[in-house]
Formats: C-alpha cells, sequence, structure tokens
C-alpha cells in the first residue's frame, strides 16, 4: 500500500490544513488495521483511534437522552371558562354583601340611638319647664296668701285693742 | 418561530447539542440539563430565528454558553479520567492488548483533556463533528483565521504530546 500518500495528507493535517474531505480519508484509513504501518503514521494512530471511541461511546450515551420535546409535539389550547373559578367570585360577593348589611344595621342602630336621645332630652326640659311653672304658681300663691295674713294681724290688732278697751271700761 | 420550524430544525440537532456539553461537563446528567435548558433558550428567542444564517451554530453556542456557566458557577470539577478508564468499550482482542490499548487511550484522553478549553473545543468540533471553519467560528463567536490558527496549534500540542508519550511513554 502507498503510504506516501497518507503521510503527505497527514503532515497537512498536523499543519491544519486539511480539508473536510482529506480529514475525512484519514479517519478512514486509521479506523482499519494497518500491521506494516511506517513511523510517522504510528504516532497519530492513538489519536484518531481516541476520536472514534469517543465518537462511538457519546453515540451510546445519546440514545439515552430523553425525548421529552418528540413526546408532545403539539401543546394543546384549552379554552378557560372566564367562570372556572366561580367560587372565589362567589366568596367575593358574599364577602361584599356581608360587609354592606352590616354597615347598614350598623347606621340603623345609630339611628335609633340618637333619636331616642333627642326625646330623652326634649321630656327632661319639658319637666323641668314644667317644674318651673309650678314653682311660679305656688309662690304667688303664697304671696297671695301672705297678703291676707297681714290684714288678718291688722284685724287681730283691733279685735285685741277692742277687747281692751271693753274689758277696761 | 412557528413550533414546526424548532421541531424541524432545532429538535433533530439535540443529539449533537447533548455530545458537545456531555464533553464540556464530563457528566451524562448535567449536559441533558444544559441540553434541555439550550432548547429552552432557544425557544424563548425565537424571535431571531428568522435572521439566523446557521441555526444549529447558533445552538451550539448558546448550549457552551449555559455549559461554561455552569462549570464557572459550581467550580465544575471534570470528571476524573481514571473514572472513566473502564468504560472504554470491551473487544475481542488479548487481555495484554487490551490494557495497552487501554493505557493508550488514558494517555491520549489527559492529552485532550489537559489542552486549554478553547483548543480542546475545536478540536472536538473539528475532528470528531466535522464542522467546517465557518461553523466553528460561528459557534465559538471567533473570526475563521483565528479557528485555523488555533486549529493548527492546538493539532502541534497535541503531536509533541503523543511524540512524548510514544518516545518517553510519558
Amino acid at each position: 500500500m502507498d503510504y506516501n500518500h497518507i503521510i503527505a495528507l497527514l503532515e497537512r493535517y498536523w499543519e491544519g490544513e486539511t480539508t473536510l474531505e482529506e480529514e475525512a480519508l484519514l479517519r478512514r484509513f486509521f479506523s482499519e488495521s494497518h500491521p506494516d504501518m511506517p513511523e510517522p503514521l504510528q504516532e497519530a494512530a492513538p489519536l484518531f483511534g481516541f476520536f472514534r471511541e469517543e465518537m462511538e461511546r457519546e453515540e451510546m450515551l445519546g440514545e439515552t437522552l430523553s425525548v421529552r420535546v418528540e413526546a408532545s409535539p403539539v401543546a394543546k389550547v384549552v379554552a378557560l371558562s372566564p367562570f372556572r373559578h366561580w367560587m372565589k367570585y362567589a366568596a367575593v360577593l358574599l364577602m361584599a354583601v356581608g360587609m354592606g348589611y352590616a354597615m347598614k344595621q350598623f347606621q340603623r342602630t345609630e339611628t335609633k340611638a340618637r333619636l331616642a336621645e333627642v326625646q330623652q332630652k326634649k321630656m327632661e326640659e319639658e319637666t323641668r319647664m314644667a317644674y318651673l311653672e309650678t314653682k311660679k304658681a305656688l309662690q304667688l300663691l303664697a304671696k297671695n296668701l301672705n297678703k291676707g295674713t297681714e290684714k288678718m294681724q291688722k284685724l287681730s290688732y283691733f279685735n285685741e285693742a277692742t277687747g281692751i278697751i271693753a274689758g277696761t271700761n | 418561530m412557528s413550533l414546526d420550524l424548532f421541531l424541524n430544525q432545532v429538535v433533530p440537532v439535540r443529539q449533537k447539542l447533548f455530545r458537545f456539553a456531555y464533553r464540556l461537563l464530563g457528566n451524562e446528567e448535567d449536559a441533558q440539563d444544559i441540553t434541555q435548558d439550550a432548547l429552552m433558550k432557544v425557544w424563548s428567542q425565537q424571535e431571531k430565528m428568522t435572521e439566523l444564517q446557521n441555526m444549529e451554530a447558533w445552538c451550539m453556542r448558546i448550549t457552551r454558553n449555559l455549559a461554561l456557566d455552569k462549570i464557572k458557577s459550581r467550580k465544575y470539577r471534570l470528571a476524573d479520567e481514571l473514572d472513566r478508564a473502564g468504560e472504554v468499550p470491551a473487544s475481542q482482542q488479548s487481555p495484554h492488548a487490551m490494557a495497552e490499548k487501554n493505557d493508550v487511550m488514558v494517555k491520549v484522553r489527559r492529552v485532550i483533556n489537559e489542552l486549554p478549553e478553547k483548543y480542546r473545543t475545536i478540536i472536538q468540533l473539528r475532528d470528531m463533528d466535522g464542522y467546517s471553519y465557518q461553523e466553528i467560528a460561528d459557534i465559538l463567536e471567533l473570526d475563521m483565521n483565528d479557528v485555523k490558527v488555533n486549529l493548527h496549534r492546538a493539532r502541534k500540542s497535541v503531536r509533541e504530546k503523543l511524540q512524548n508519550i510514544q518516545v518517553y511513554g510519558l
């Protein structure tokens, strides 16, 4: 076998001047066994052997790679109903209603209390007025009664004087 | 971007993205996570898809950035090559020949792993995945000439170390 061509090719390979086709040729050459391989080629044989083995090993590894993407190529679009979470909305509504009711109840009791207070005040005022009026009337009565007492006093003096005069005569 | 475009152009490269992430992280589970994250990110940036010339390179770039972020954030430790030495597939050779071969493979793996991340990635993308210079430049966000120069340096470095192994058994 003519190794000169391969040796020249390998030399170019080390220099980084080979094309992809030439490199494929080298890989093919080193994948076959050559018992009488000349010295310059022997140094490269382990490297190409390593590339081959690595690729085989990686092929085996790659087979276990999960196929999650392929398993479900087309994801179904599921239309969601706007009332899907109806319980959420119901709960919010219930709370709003509850709060509204509570506020209304509170307002009602507040008005009632205020009304009662006003009424009580009014009644107190009326009572006070009545008391004052009565007091005034009684005072007037007392004053008039006192007036009578003065006259009776004078009458009593007169009576007494009359008695004394009659007694002494 | 429609779902069809995503399924036809992005999902088929998932395997490549996984391999790429696996090489960077050295851990199958994390590589799967990163691949899923990358697909999610691609999907979330779907408006960019129509402007892109090379969608595969863009996906690879996203995967690489996510993997590098993970390495940075967790002070990620690459799996020890000794742990993986036993994973080399069994063959029909004699135990002695097999042990020798495994030994060589462990050494080559070490040579590759010792390369700077950029060199290692360029070599893997070129020699294992067969990407063109332009595609590698797109993935790594580099100039095409930079890719060529870096590939040359990476191969030169690998060659020197392989020669050392051959001559001194290092």
